[in-house]
């Protein structure tokens, strides 16, 4: 396990789809790892993972693990929401930029303000009813002693 | 707004020439335009509203008339996707039903995304270079003002991210608009208390213009207190939800000078897709806008010109940081100055640089998939001094852009009058 699990007792609002090749993903997310994929040509790391390279258009593709660390580059509040986001707005999403150079979106569970921009980012897993999902907590807001307790729906 | 039809001597001359075989062209002309007010016609009540092809069909005909042209004269019909909340299906061919228009060019749909108005001219200029066609119609019509916000969303959160590892999480379009806003305070210490003034400039603007969706006045205090939409940003910095139809009639400048009515002529383009979909997926700068900064380059290039020689310019955007962003990309400001430009004058109607003389999406309205359409219209507008009270003075040379994504993509037109 590479990165922290949380977990919830609801389902997730939007549902990703599961392919042959991302089984790989969310089974390792479901077990707390971050995983994409490298080109094994040109070495380029992309997320999320994909079955050829962005890069060099090779078709040998490699997994590997993410440590789930990295630093916030933006982020936003919203405030309007798609409808299974409704009764959780505002919420915060933001843009992670992990420190082995890959760009992730996803929803942030603490919220930010302006002078969190370059601040430290962990990276979890939180456990659905109904599957994983990933998302960012803000380093500094994780007290060790609550295990990263927060409120999730 | 409908344009006095051309005297019948000079549509005579122009149908002399319109009997000849087109012919590849270098230079496109306008010859002719026409745009419905942007506002409210979309309802889901029967016995209310205009429906889509009736505003759509209107604003063609008024068009056709101001070209002084007629369906025997039109080759191809470039329609732009009207999106999923317009109730017919292929816009295009029951257009082209409804007005019993043959063609031998092209008869199609445009679809892309932001930029699909863009495309949709550009699109149309292509028949006309091609020769394929002698006259081209740009054309579309967009309708959403009654769809629900959620419903609206649910779907619009599909197209801005990938479904399965962005979308999940609830972006909504202007969210990453939003988190631009976010970095540009955070690399220049600029915040919205100076890029809300692009919406202010810009409803200024709109006052002036009766096309405009939102004219009554607004201040800074209005902007900073307005209710968060997408943090930082707030009600008045976002778009609101509109409808419109709006048509321009393309010509080769041959047959637009033997008309001899005054016409736009499309100077040069410039386009450039960065191979990304709203965000790269290495880290990297947001704010630099590349694809506008190529896209805007090659077209001041192969007109021999820069940006300071352009008199207007009109932007797609969406939010006030994308009007500051585009036009630090366009050249018209340094990085990191383009939010103060709205504040200190520099973009109103006598300021150095014009940008969105009609509103610009804030203020005139965003139909996004016609959006450019009415760019275009406007800088025609301006080009040959029918602007009315938001002339800017000696307009000849304008800037058109259209956008897609998070500017991943860009199309920069430059436009300039022939009076």
């Amino acid at each position: 396990m590479n990165i922290p699990v949380l977990r919830s007792d609801t389902s997730r609002p939007y549902t990703p789809r599961v392919s042959f090749f991302t089984r790989k993903f969310w089974t390792g997310l479901s077990e707390g790892r971050l995983l994409t994929t490298f080109c094994e040509d040109c070495g380029h790391l992309t997320f999320p993972p994909k079955a050829h390279c962005p890069s060099c258009w090779a078709r040998q593709v490699n997994w590997r693990d993410l440590r789930g660390q990295g630093r916030l580059y933006s982020y936003t509040i919203n405030h309007v929401a798609p409808r299974k986001l409704r009764d959780q707005a505002p919420y915060a999403v933001g843009i992670v930029d992990l420190d082995e150079d890959v760009r992730v979106f996803c929803r942030l569970l603490d919220e930010p303000t302006m002078d969190d921009i370059g601040s430290a980012i962990q990276m979890v897993a939180i456990i659905h009813a109904d599957g994983p999902l990933f998302a960012a907590r803000l380093t500094s807001r994780i007290s060790p002693s609550a295990n990263f307790s927060v409120d999730i729906r | 707004m409908p344009v006095e039809p051309p005297p019948a001597v000079a549509r005579k001359t122009q149908k002399a020439r319109l009997t000849q075989a087109a012919a590849a062209s270098e230079n496109v002309a306008i010859i002719g335009y026409a745009a419905a007010p942007v506002g409210r016609y979309q309802s889901l009540r029967d016995g209310e509203g205009l429906l889509e092809h009736e505003l759509g069909i209107s604003v063609l005909l008024d068009a056709c008339a101001a070209a002084g042209i007629g369906k025997e004269d039109i080759d191809a019909l470039i329609v732009a996707h009207p999106g999923e909340h317009t109730r017919q299906g292929y816009f295009h061919t029951f257009i082209a039903h409804q007005l019993g228009l043959k063609a031998d060019g092209a008869v199609f749909q445009v679809l892309g995304n932001g930029m699909t108005g863009g495309n949709t001219l550009d699109q149309a200029a292509m028949q006309i270079r091609s020769g394929k066609a002698r006259i081209a119609l740009a054309f579309g019509a967009h309708y959403e003002s009654a769809i629900p916000t959620q419903d609206h969303l649910d779907y619009s959160i599909r197209l801005t991210g990938d479904v399965d590892f962005q979308s999940i999480f609830g972006p909504v379009p202007v969210a990453w608009y939003a988190m631009d806003a976010v970095r540009y305070q955070h690399e220049y210490g600029v915040g919205r208390d100076i890029s809300g003034h692009i919406a202010v400039k810009n409803r200024a603007h709109a006052a002036l213009n009766p096309r405009a969706q939102f004219r009554k006045p607004i201040t800074i205090e209005d902007v900073l207190g307005a209710r968060p939409i997408v943090e930082p940003l707030g009600l008045l910095e976002v778009p609101a939800r509109s409808d419109g139809a709006a048509c321009l009639a393309l010509a080769s400048e041959e047959i637009a000078r033997a008309s001899g009515r005054p016409y736009v002529r499309l100077k040069s383009r410039g386009f450039h897709h960065e191979g990304v979909h709203q965000m790269s997926d290495r880290p990297g700068d947001t704010l630099a806008y590349d694809p506008l900064r190529i896209a805007s380059k090659a077209a001041y290039g192969s007109a021999g010109v820069g940006a300071a020689d352009m008199d207007l310019a009109q932007i797609y955007a969406p939010v006030t940081i994308v009007e500051a962003l585009a036009s630090e990309a366009a050249g018209f400001f340094e990085r990191g100055k383009g939010a103060y430009a709205a504040r200190d004058g520099e973009t109103s109607l006598q300021g150095r640089i014009p940008i969105n003389s009609c509103g610009g999406c804030l203020s005139r309205g965003h139909p996004p998939e016609i959006s450019p359409l009415y760019d275009f219209v406007e800088a025609c507008d301006q080009l040959l001094g029918r602007a009315g009270a938001r002339q800017v003075s000696d307009a000849r040379l304008a800037l058109v852009v259209s956008e897609l994504g998070k500017f991943n993509a860009a199309l920069a037109y430059v436009l300039e009058g022939m009076q």
